[in-house]
């Protein structure tokens, strides 16, 4: 029996089969459901750590297009806009999409009759994904092309610069193309330094790029491009210019040259004449040089102010003679050199200190180069490298040379504002950040002597600068004269000037000094004369009155305040000062 | 036992069900206002740049001077000039206050009838 059993089955098996299958499907079920739950539980977990991710919003903005690329607004000083960006609809088409090209283009045609039709045509047709129609329309425009319902046809809204100012600040600003870079001007400045950096970034988006602030007083501009415009009609002017700086900080208040251009439409900066004539322009400035000499001679010491000079006789340089144009003829104290614009006197300060001395001061005062300045249009002074006899000579009083009225801003402002050049810049500048970047080029003695002797030059009677004192009383200004003769056919032309007013306000404490220029002035009436104490001078006392009040100096008639500039030495030989 | 879990579970799938593409759908319609709101936001960026423009160019000097000009005569308007402005300075003192309680004293002395200036009229051998 065991045998048998032990042949027979050597492995009891106590289940039956179908027990056996049970058990087998059982523990596959199970293994089953133990996948399933695993399933489960992956996908749950899988829902739960997404549920815990935070999605990143600040990325959103990056993905907008390119094109409504924007840049920051501009502001004046007193935050009012000169420049801003506006949102515009474009144009464009779908030439695959297009069904019937006729049609479209005969449409087209009817809101923007100026299209060319054969243009539009070939512009339409073909298999093209995309191409521009026009840029930069209106809404109203939008609005009847999208009515037209051209199919393939559509809108894109695009940021595009507008200036509100029209021409009034067109020098500073400058434009932007159509794809939104400045081109010129400020504009131009701000994509070099930033902004268009922040562009490739994709960074400059939306609205939230902070404003940047000019130095320009919107109010102070507007009023001198409006006696700029005025003199244009009033002289017959060809050109007329004109720059206000603040002597301490070396912010450029107001600055403006006509002929202008619109920037709202580039394409108008393309007219002949429209360049920056403060910055890109350069002249020989005539007797406002004189001014120059005198600070040189002045402060070397080698002149004194109560010295005197004989311009009896012209200078005579082999064949030629130098003389005066209000000649006086006789001997001459620095004073009076200066206040009757006497060529010879200023010869023989120029000749006190040297030609080599004189050619240093030059300079010193920075002559030789570009001014440092923002804004891209600048053009390099033309001065002779080393100064002859008669070079020198005729440089003493702004002839033989040329410089941009840009010079002669920041030459005066360091004259007035006790002998420190400063940079003038565009953007907005404290006192305490200009410091620091202060260069003194004279003696604080030699900028009160300087300040004295442009005053003189307004209120003393026979001053050249009294015809601009006029409409300015009460704000004592004071400045120079200087109107340089063009060349015209190879020789100095008495008829066709270049007329200039350095000036600076209020002397007896200044804040702003002003160069302005007139540039081929006719008489204004038989009465009135071509010289630039008839144009440039009056156009400066017109200006002074209507801005001195926005800039906050109040007209005071004392007395004392000329008197107290005069310097006690000068008392010696005038005694009642002017 | 086995049926009613099953009923139960059925039940609660259905319900499930129906409570997901509820979500699902009021999840599309939040999605599709919010596109429309940003497209109203932008849109209204837009106008509200074209606003900021017409904003900044009403306040330009250069277009306020125009309108000053032409209601220059109607207004009787002019430029500034330099004797218009004053300080502080240039006003003239206030005048000394008048004494009050001697006036009142006065008066009431008056009506008393007392008059002082009887008194010196008596003085002076007046009457």
């Amino acid at each position: 029996m065991t045998i048998t059993a032990d042949d027979l089955s050597p492995t009891i098996s106590l289940d039956g089969v179908r027990k056996a299958r049970g058990n087998l499907t059982q523990a596959r079920i199970r293994w089953m459901t133990l996948a399933v739950v695993m399933g489960f539980l992956a996908v749950g977990g899988r829902l739960v750590q997404l549920g815990m991710v935070e999605t990143d919003t600040t990325i959103e903005g990056q993905t907008r297009d390119v094109i409504t690329a924007t840049r920051p607004p501009i502001l004046d000083r007193n935050g009012l806009e000169m420049a801003v960006d506006i949102r515009v609809p474009s144009l464009f088409a779908e030439p695959r999409r297009i069904i019937d090209v006729e049609e479209a283009v005969t449409k087209i045609r009817t809101v923007l009759p100026d299209l060319d039709e054969e243009w539009l045509r070939k512009r339409l047709s073909g298999n093209q994904g995309f191409v521009w129609i026009k840029r930069e329309l209106t809404p109203a425009i939008e609005d009847q092309i999208m009515r037209l319902g051209i199919p393939g046809v559509d809108f894109i809204t695009e940021s595009k610069r507008f200036y509100p100012a029209m021409n009034e600040a067109s020098h500073i600003l400058g434009s932007t193309n159509v794809d939104n870079q400045g081109i010129a001007g400020i504009e131009r400045h701000m994509d070099t330094e930033s902004i268009a950096l922040l562009q490739d970034l994709g960074l400059a988006r939306g609205n939230a790029l902070t404003p940047v602030e000019l130095s320009v007083d919107m109010r102070v501009q507007h009023v001198l491009h409006d006696q700029l415009m005025d003199a244009m009609t009033r002289y017959q002017a060809i050109a007329a210019a004109g720059a206000m700086m603040d002597i301490y900080t070396g912010e450029i208040i107001a600055l403006a040259s006509v002929p202008d251009f619109n920037p709202n439409d580039p394409s108008s900066a393309l007219v002949k004449d429209t360049f920056n004539r403060v910055t890109a322009g350069i002249f020989e400035p005539g007797s406002i040089f004189k001014t120059v000499t005198l600070a040189g001679a002045l402060d070397e010491g080698t002149a004194k102010i109560t010295d005197e000079f004989d311009a009896r006789y012209g200078v005579r340089f082999g064949r030629y003679t130098i003389d005066d144009f209000h000649g006086k003829h006789r001997i001459l104290t620095m004073p009076e050199v200066y206040k009757y614009s006497s060529n010879i006197g200023t010869i023989r300060i120029m000749q006190t200190m040297g030609k080599e001395a004189y050619r240093a001061f030059l300079t010193r005062m920075k002559f030789d180069q570009r001014v440092q300045f923002e804004l891209p249009e600048m053009r390099v002074p033309s001065i002779p490298k080393e100064l002859s006899e008669v070079g020198a000579a005729t440089a003493s009083f702004g002839h033989g040379l040329s410089v941009s009225p840009l010079h002669m801003l920041t030459a005066y402002a360091a004259f007035v504002n006790g002998g420190n050049y400063i940079a003038p810049t565009l953007y907005k500048r404290s006192v305490a950040q200009a410091e620091p970047l202060y260069e003194r080029v004279i003696q604080p003695q030699t900028s009160a002597y300087l300040r004295y002797l442009m005053r003189l030059n307004a209120i003393s009677s026979g001053g050249s600068g009294s015809q601009m004192n006029k409409a300015a009383l009460g704000y004592r200004v004071g400045g120079k004269t200087g109107t340089a003769e063009k060349v015209v056919e190879g020789r100095y032309s008495s008829n066709k000037v270049t007329n200039f007013f350095a000036s600076a306000f209020p002397l007896d404490n200044p804040r702003y000094a002003m160069v302005i220029m007139v540039d081929e002035p006719k008489a204004e009436n038989p009465q009135s004369g071509t010289t630039a104490g008839w144009n440039a001078g009056a156009l400066t006392g017109r200006v002074v009155q209507r801005v001195a009040p926005m800039l906050g100096i109040a007209p005071d008639f004392e007395q004392v305040l000329d008197q107290q500039i005069v310097p006690p030495e000068v008392r010696r030989i005038f005694p009642e000062g002017y | 036992m086995i049926r009613r879990l099953n009923i139960f579970l059925i039940c609660t799938s259905i319900v499930m069900l129906v409570g997901v593409y509820m979500l699902k759908f009021s999840i599309e319609g939040t999605a599709s206002e919010r596109t429309g709101l940003i497209a109203h936001i932008s849109e209204q960026e837009d106008e509200l740049s074209t606003l900021k423009a017409d904003w900044a160019v009403l306040n330009q000097p250069g277009y306020i001077e125009p309108i000053v000009r032409r209601h220059q005569a109607e207004l009787a308007i002019d430029q500034v000039q330099q004797k218009q402005f004053g300080s502080f300075a240039d006003l003239p003192m206030r005048p000394a206050e008048p004494d009050t309680q001697a006036m009142d004293a006065l008066f009431q002395a008056i009506d008393a009838g007392i008059d002082p200036i009887d008194a010196i009229l008596e003085l002076e051998g007046i009457e």
